[in-house]
């Protein structure tokens, strides 16, 4: 673990001390080394089920693909935000690159978190970073508004899980999780309990995000410059399902009853959410919304507390991070082109960008789940333990499969075919580094396709 | 206010009488001291605390960082220069047309708020289907059709209706021996296309308006529907107040120039052309140093008179001469006056908007006998546009000798007042310029209409929003009117110009 976390944390002064000319270089291949050796996590091959352990961090089956895709999303934001950062004064990038970073270290160390309290203060200290780069770096005059939703959906949700936590550390004596998956369900009767139990849930919740509690998350990415959207997309509302999952270890009688209105909840957005999808005219709203739709199928996947279900969740939840990602990455490559976000002024883009519609093509049937990508292994695992739960969720995870492919098809159409507009005849070309991006982004999602029990969780 | 006394006495009477009554008293007092006190000003209190709730709520516009009022969004799809009646109407068009609620981010930015030099209010209002050119006609007819069911098209829910004071009286041509087989051909393109137009000899011309002279007048043409005047202001304000409440932000403040990326390309022929897009508009604040980039998509040019002007910041016309960078965008303000005039004997309440062969032109202002009167200047006798001063003695010795030829009604004149206005002329062949610029791609052009921008205005409006958002032409086919044409020096000659 401290083998890719000192490295991380290394690349401060990597920043600080290189020459302007290199500044982008150094920290891409840096950055990328650190990902490629995080590779090695994959062979997990202890018997304690906790690999590379010291007292305060470790991980698991469960937090393996997760720290992965957090290092290999690294090396992707930096070249994503060369371009747009080019502009700036060097004091700026070197500032900006230092808030990536110290998100990247605040976010390994929260998934390799083997305390629930350390993992809980890695968690409400990702904010800070973030909130910086949507409000500083952001598109608009709404980012001020933007960042404001995000942080205090997320603060006012997480203080009582603060409170929950420290009431679980009184009555269990301890939170690690290496030794919590040993302790005796506890008594869970009373009201305090289950309030207590919203508490423990609900600042996952308001991260994944559910439906009822999502309002932030398209503000935040409409907002956000090109690496924010991509983090916020790729990994921090996986911190959300990702605590979902550990704490619901010790909250379990209760989660039986309890989770049955948030699990309709969490379905019933995933059709609003899709349907929403259909009526936007901003590309990043309609990805942020789609964003929201596949999160909503995981939130039902981790409350069902099924092996199937959790294992469709983390499924659903790296291939959603790497293709919503590359959705984002694409959007803003129109973006820097046409200056606007608004797909009415930009369609038809195929003729003059041929390999990029090849790009927006998978991407787009990547999300909409098209066998054998492992967006379809997640959903079809998710859905068919919904089933089992209650034949009647078919209809409502049914539907929202058929409206995640009419706004999937939808947004490929208006953006890729139709007739060019003659405004955007003069664009210019694709760089070999928004490819080379892109290829990063879709590479990992096609070689999952050949060896997925990697990140099937505990249960492989 | 504080009853000291009171307080006083009930101090001496306690020291006098050290009696539970006593204090009790003092106490009652003391409570209806402070009560009065807090009580008289809780209204201010409880209305200041009021405001700041409700400032606070989602949907109020109190933010704690001052930001100057009237400033443009930072960022919008689409900035048109130019606020006039051609600007208003592609941005009405272009808020008709999205498919879905604020789909486009609209922006009209325009350098007078009071409107004091701007083409579209100075001008006559005319509106006519006798053109030669058929897509000049076609424009005119779709216009006139808008503005006969303007309340269709532009009432505001709650506003009062709009009332243009359309006045259809028709346009009388005559034309001169000479000129008499061009008007036959124009009349029937016209009937083409589909106006209502007649052609009058002397004598009908006599019976229908007994007031003219016909000497010199071999053959006229009358506009029997859709054609006569109306107020412009109306106009404008009508489609600015749907527009606004459609969705389209207005800004007040000068485009002074744009930020553009560029790139060369290589022609099929092998030339190296550079091909600029505009990223950012710049926009001066009036009366201020404060100047905002507005980053855009699209931008659209219809800054009437000051068209070139706006083409030239972009660098439309830096280039060497006779290449495609070299050509500048023909269009420049021309001075024109209009002379209103009372001549309490005149032609009457049922006279047309009169154009005759000499050139100068009137029509019936109101209900009182008053008159406006023009004639466009020749090429050499250009008046100077660094003003809009009136020149009377353009009147004396070139309006009225023909105009009372012409009327005779009209020798026994008063000139009540007088106005002038700039065309924006269109150098190359007096017609409207659309369409984008091929060097410039996303810079569309709705200008250079020559004196005839008005009464085509809603219809330009229209075909403009369906370039930007359908990519071509769908109702009427202007490509006649492209910029390219410019480019390719073949002029779209208009012959009816007034």
């Amino acid at each position: 673990m401290l083998k890719i976390l000192i490295p991380t944390i290394m690349l401060f002064p990597t920043i600080w001390l290189t020459p302007q000319k290199w500044l982008w270089t150094t920290t891409t291949s840096h950055s990328l080394i650190i990902a490629t050796f995080s590779l090695t996590w994959f062979n997990l091959n202890t018997g304690t089920g906790w690999y590379t352990s010291n007292e305060y961090l470790a991980i698991d089956p469960l937090s393996t693909p997760f720290l992965i895709l957090t290092c290999w999303l690294l090396p992707l934001m930096i070249l994503a935000s060369q371009n747009h950062m080019s502009s700036e004064p060097i004091k700026r990038q070197q500032v900006y690159l230092s808030l990536m970073v110290s998100l990247q270290m605040l976010l390994i160390m929260a998934f390799g978190a083997t305390e629930l309290i350390m993992f809980y203060i890695m968690f409400e200290a990702t904010l800070i970073p973030t909130l910086m780069i949507i409000t500083r770096w952001g598109n608009q005059t709404e980012r001020l508004n933007a960042g404001i939703y995000f942080l205090f959906y997320t603060l006012m949700a997480s203080l009582p899980l603060l409170v929950a936590l420290l009431s679980l550390q009184v009555t269990t004596g301890t939170l690690s999780m290496l030794i919590l998956c040993y302790s005796d369900p506890m008594p869970f009767f009373t009201w305090s309990d289950k309030i207590g139990w919203m508490g423990g849930l609900m600042a996952f919740m308001v991260k994944i995000p559910l439906y009822g509690v999502h309002l932030w998350m398209p503000k935040a990415h409409v907002g956000g410059p090109n690496a924010g959207s991509m983090v916020l997309a790729a990994i921090l509302l996986k911190l959300g399902g990702y605590g979902m999952m550990r704490i619901t270890i010790l909250l379990d009688p209760l989660t039986k009853e309890m989770a049955y209105p948030f699990i309709i909840l969490a379905l019933w957005g995933v059709i609003m959410t899709g349907s929403i999808c259909l009526r936007q005219t901003d590309l990043k709203s309609l990805i942020a919304y789609s964003s929201v739709s596949h999160m909503g199928l995981v939130a039902a996947g981790i409350l069902i507390q099924t092996p199937w279900g959790f294992t469709g969740a983390i499924i659903l939840m790296i291939a959603h991070g790497l293709v919503s990602s590359a959705l984002f990455c694409l959007a803003n490559t129109t973006y820097e082109r046409t200056h606007s976000r608004t797909m009415v002024l930009a369609r038809g883009l195929q003729m003059i960008f041929p390999l990029t519609a090849t790009w927006w093509f998978i991407t787009n049937l990547a999300n909409l789940a098209l066998p054998p990508l492992p967006n379809l292994m997640g959903e079809i695992m998710i859905i068919t333990t919904m089933f089992n739960w209650s034949p009647y969720t078919l209809i409502l995870t049914g539907l929202g499969t058929l409206i995640t492919a009419s706004y999937s098809l939808y947004m490929f159409l208006m953006t890729q075919r139709g007739p060019t507009p003659s405004h955007i005849m003069g664009l210019t070309p694709f760089h070999t580094r928004e490819h080379l991006l892109i290829t990063m982004h879709l590479m990992p999602v096609l070689l999952l396709i050949t060896k997925p029990e990697i990140m099937w969780g505990w249960h492989f | 206010m504080l009853p000291v006394p009171c307080v006083l006495r009930s101090i001496s009477t306690c020291l006098r009488f050290p009696k539970l009554v006593a204090i009790n008293k003092l106490l009652s007092q003391y409570t209806v001291l402070l009560s009065f006190f807090l009580f008289s000003e809780l209204d201010s209190h409880l209305r200041a605390f009021r405001e700041k709730a409700a400032a606070a709520m989602p949907g109020s516009d109190w933010t704690p960082f001052h930001l100057t009022p009237g400033l443009p969004p930072e960022r919008a799809d689409i900035v048109i220069v130019g606020g006039g009646v051609m600007g208003w109407s592609v941005a009405y068009w272009l808020k008709r047309k999205e498919q879905v609620r604020n789909a486009v981010r609209v922006v009209v930015v325009e350098k007078d708020p009071t409107y004091s030099q701007a083409s579209t209010v100075l001008s006559a209002g005319g509106i006519r289907q006798q053109f030669s050119l058929p897509e000049n006609i076609q424009l005119s007819l779709a216009s006139a059709d808008f503005l006969k069911n303007i309340n269709e098209h532009l009432n505001v829910v709650n506003e009062d209706p709009v009332d243009l004071q359309f006045n259809h009286s028709g346009y009388l041509f005559t034309a001169s021996e000479n000129a008499a087989h061009i008007m036959e051909a124009n009349h029937k393109t016209q009937m083409c296309v589909g106006a209502k137009v007649i052609l009058l000899s002397p004598a009908q011309i006599k019976e229908r308006f007994p007031w003219m002279n016909t000497d010199g007048v071999v053959l006229a043409s009358y506009g029997l529907e859709n054609e006569g005047w109306f107020d412009p202001w109306t106009l404008l304000n009508a489609l600015r107040r749907k527009a606004i409440s459609m969705g389209v932000h207005q800004c007040f403040g000068e485009v002074t120039g744009f930020k553009s990326s560029s790139h060369k390309v290589e022609t099929g022929d092998g030339d190296l052309l550079r091909l600029k897009r505009i990223t950012h508009v710049n926009v001066q604040m009036p009366n201020s140093l404060e100047k905002q980039p507005v980053e855009c998509a699209i931008v659209v040019n219809t800054a009437g008179a000051n068209s070139g002007r706006v083409a030239e910041m972009i660098g439309i016309g830096h280039g060497p001469k006779d290449s495609m960078p070299g050509i500048p965008v023909p269009v420049e303000p021309r001075k024109r006056y209009i002379y209103v005039v009372h001549c309490p004997d005149g032609p009457g309440l049922d006279s047309p908007f009169l154009i005759d062969y000499s050139g100068v032109y009137f029509r019936r202002e109101g209900l009182g006998g008053n008159y406006i009167t023009g004639m466009s200047p020749e090429e050499s006798e250009e008046p100077d546009i660094s003003t809009l001063d009136v020149d009377h003695d353009f009147f004396h010795n070139n309006v009225w000798p023909r105009l009372a030829h012409r009327v005779p009604a009209f020798e026994s004149l008063k000139v009540s007042s007088a106005w002038a206005g700039y065309y924006d002329y269109n150098t190359f062949d007096q017609n409207g310029i659309l369409g984008a610029h091929p060097l410039v791609n996303n810079m569309y052009f709705a200008t250079g209409f020559s004196g005839h921008g008005l009464q085509q205005s809603p219809a330009v409006g229209r075909a403009v929003a369906e370039l930007i958002l359908d990519g071509r032409y769908t109702t009427l086919d202007l490509s006649a009117l492209d910029l390219k044409r410019i480019l390719y020096q073949e002029p779209m000659l208009e012959r009816n110009i007034v």
